[in-house]
């Protein structure tokens, strides 16, 4: 059990990573637009395997990630590791609480929700410290937030759909 | 027809935690609003939370500010103010482009540009010499 | 019964949204502009918008007025036709320019001319950009042309004259109060029960906040490199204060720091002090007798201040802080002293 754990970790681990790697070679219109694809495998993995499995997900995605792109211990790796744990863990408590009542596309947009409330939060908190300043962004964020979660729902809906079918 | 089935995979929950979200990303606009100051024509760059500079936006000029990761560039003109270059790695900052109000955030180099706004949390109300 | 739960929190919170946008309490509306050659910001309580923008516009068209007249550097100004009148024509100005004129005669003779306006001559001069002062055979050539008492005035006529040809007067000590005290008049004739008023370092305040507390201001510190770093706090209400110190114009040339405070004895910059902050009732005096006092220095510029029922923090040469008895209720001190390495 325990080392199958290991082995699905260490693969949808490499499929977050690639995916947020992928994900910036995207050109994005507007700055803060980040799709966050790799939420996609945390979110499938927290329903198929469990809280074990995406949070050692998410914090080897946040690692490797932050050391492939070069900003490993730094500000944004910071607010990455936040954010990530953060969403992850609310996922988490949102499944274990509604159970069936919710789907993985109100689990997206809760991810995305608290990814970003996260980030802004430690941001204003450790480097910003101002509230002017970090409220000016929340908006764009957080709308740009629903909709890469919602899009992300709907991949991850369709996704388990087609696991399910066969 | 597989797009609309997968709505049929959805809950009720998911649709009242959309509406939540909208609600409190309004909400957020709103606040961003009452507390943004208007019309004011004073651009101040901070580094680490200390103002560098206080600027005019009707008084075109570029500066240099030196923050953890080396020189952000910042330009004003015709009453608009932007980041030009930046040592951090995203250049989200430079990516916002001209901004007549509002903020520009580099949170990795610790660059705040602001127009209209003086620091709202700080103690005192002005400071004199 | 979960979804009832969540659908309800999510109601409330629209409630409380709404009700938090929508009520009408005393709130702080603020604007700068940049002005008189510097930052100029209006902070006014008010409950209704509308009402305190429009105070603002008015007590900044007010300012834009003062700058008008009294801009030394623009050759519109009425101060610009005075010093062209020098030795040959009376000029006759309008009541604010004649007020502004009679005021900081007044407190050149309270002062026993450590404040004075007819130091343009010097002033022009010195450069701080190009980092040039006048030598010292010039400034024995022009000092002449320097004294208060070379002004004559006519009230009945609003007339004013300046005696010797080449004769400057430049009211840059007084004119940052005396246009926050006019902005304050501006805004108390349109109803506003609590304002300050910062033209640069000049500062003016009355009332309370909305949470009832005192304004509070900041007394830069000297020598550090931020212009946002104080070294201590004064809670005011309807009280005004200046900080006239070294370190606003100034360059360094082979270790001397070169400023823009001139003593009208000997049209050198001032030595002795390194910050006078004066409080009192009006920004006007606060404004002219912060530079009196540093002119004077500390134990004869703080005597001078507290005759005239004002308040004064003084930082010496050292770095030492002094400050009159009357400011200790108002006064924190952030610094116990100012590093200085000149």
């Amino acid at each position: 059990m325990q080392s199958q754990d290991n082995l699905r970790i260490a693969i949808l681990s490499a499929f977050a990573i690639g995916l947020h790697v992928v994900e910036r070679l995207i050109p994005s219109p507007v700055p803060w637009l980040r799709f966050g694809f790799a939420n996609i495998v945390i979110l499938l993995s927290l329903i198929l395997y469990g809280f074990r499995v995406a949070v050692m997900i998410t914090l080897i995605r946040v690692l490797v990630g932050s050391l492939l792109v070069g900003t490993f211990l730094g500000p944004g790796f910071l607010l990455s590791f936040s954010g990530g744990l953060v969403s992850t863990t609310a996922m988490y408590a949102c499944l274990r609480v509604f159970r069936a009542a919710i789907s993985a596309f109100g689990l997206s947009l809760i991810g995305a929700f608290f990814h970003n409330l996260t980030q802004l939060g430690v941001a204003y908190a450790l480097f910003i410290r101002r509230l002017d300043a970090v409220l000016y962004l929340a908006p764009a964020i957080l709308f740009l937030g629903i909709i890469t979660g919602s899009i992300n729902g709907v991949a991850t809906l369709a996704i388990i759909k087609r696991l399910r079918e066969s | 027809m597989k797009f609309i089935n997968l709505f049929r995979d959805t809950r009720p929950l998911d649709w009242l935690v959309l509406i939540l979200v909208t609600t409190v990303s309004v909400a957020s606009l709103f606040v961003a609003r009452a507390t943004s100051a208007k019309a004011s024509d004073l651009v101040t760059v901070e580094v680490k939370g200390k103002i560098v500079y206080r600027l005019s936006l009707s008084k075109d000029t570029e500066v240099d500010v030196k923050g953890p990761l080396g020189i952000t560039h910042v330009v004003i003109k015709d009453r608009r103010v932007r980041v030009t270059q930046s040592p951090c790695p995203e250049k989200i900052c430079v990516r916002q482009g001209w901004i007549s109000r509002g903020a520009i955030v580099c949170v990795p180099n610790r660059v705040v540009v602001t127009v209209g706004t003086e620091i709202a949390d700080r103690s005192v109300d002005a400071i004199t010499g | 019964m979960k979804r009832l739960l969540l659908f309800t929190v999510s109601l409330l919170f629209i409630a409380f949204t709404l009700t938090a946008c929508g009520s009408k309490r005393e709130r702080l509306f603020k604007d700068s502009k940049v002005m008189m050659d510097t930052f100029v910001s209006i902070t006014v309580v008010s409950k209704s918008e509308k009402k305190a923008r429009e105070a603002m516009d008015a007590a900044f068209q007010e300012l834009k007025r003062l700058e008008g007249l009294l801009d030394f550097y623009s050759p519109k100004s009425e101060i610009s036709k005075i010093n062209k009148g020098s030795g040959g024509v009376p000029v006759s100005v309008t009541p604010t320019t004649f007020s502004l004129i009679n005021t900081a005669l007044e407190v050149s003779k309270i002062t026993d001319g450590a404040f004075d306006i007819t130091l343009g001559v010097l002033n022009r001069r010195y450069d701080f950009f190009e980092k040039h002062h006048p030598t010292e055979s010039e400034i024995k050539k022009l000092l002449p042309l320097v004294g208060y008492k070379k002004i004559v005035i006519n009230p009945a006529l609003r007339i004013v004259f300046l005696k010797k040809p080449g004769m400057m007067i430049d009211p840059g000590g007084i004119t940052k109060g005396f246009a926050a005290d006019r902005a304050i008049e501006v805004l108390k004739a349109k109803g506003i029960k609590a304002a300050l008023v910062a033209v640069a370092g000049d500062i003016r305040a009355y009332g309370l906040k909305p949470d009832g507390t005192p304004w509070v201001v900041g007394i830069r510190d000297p020598r550090a490199k931020s212009a946002d770093e104080v070294f201590a706090t004064l809670k005011l209400t309807d009280m005004a204060v200046s900080t006239s110190g070294d370190y606003e114009r100034y360059f360094i040339e082979k270790g001397v720091r070169y400023h823009h405070i001139l003593d009208p004895e000997t049209g050198m910059p001032a030595r002795g002090v390194i910050s006078v902050t004066v409080v009192g009732p009006k920004a006007t005096y606060t404004d002219s007798l912060a530079t009196a006092a540093f002119v004077k220095g500390l134990k004869e510029g703080m005597k001078m201040v507290e005759k005239n029922g004002y308040m004064a923090v003084v930082v010496d040469s050292s770095g030492r802080i002094y400050h009159s008895k009357g400011l200790e209720p108002m006064l924190e001190l952030l610094k116990k002293h100012i590093e200085v390495r000149d």
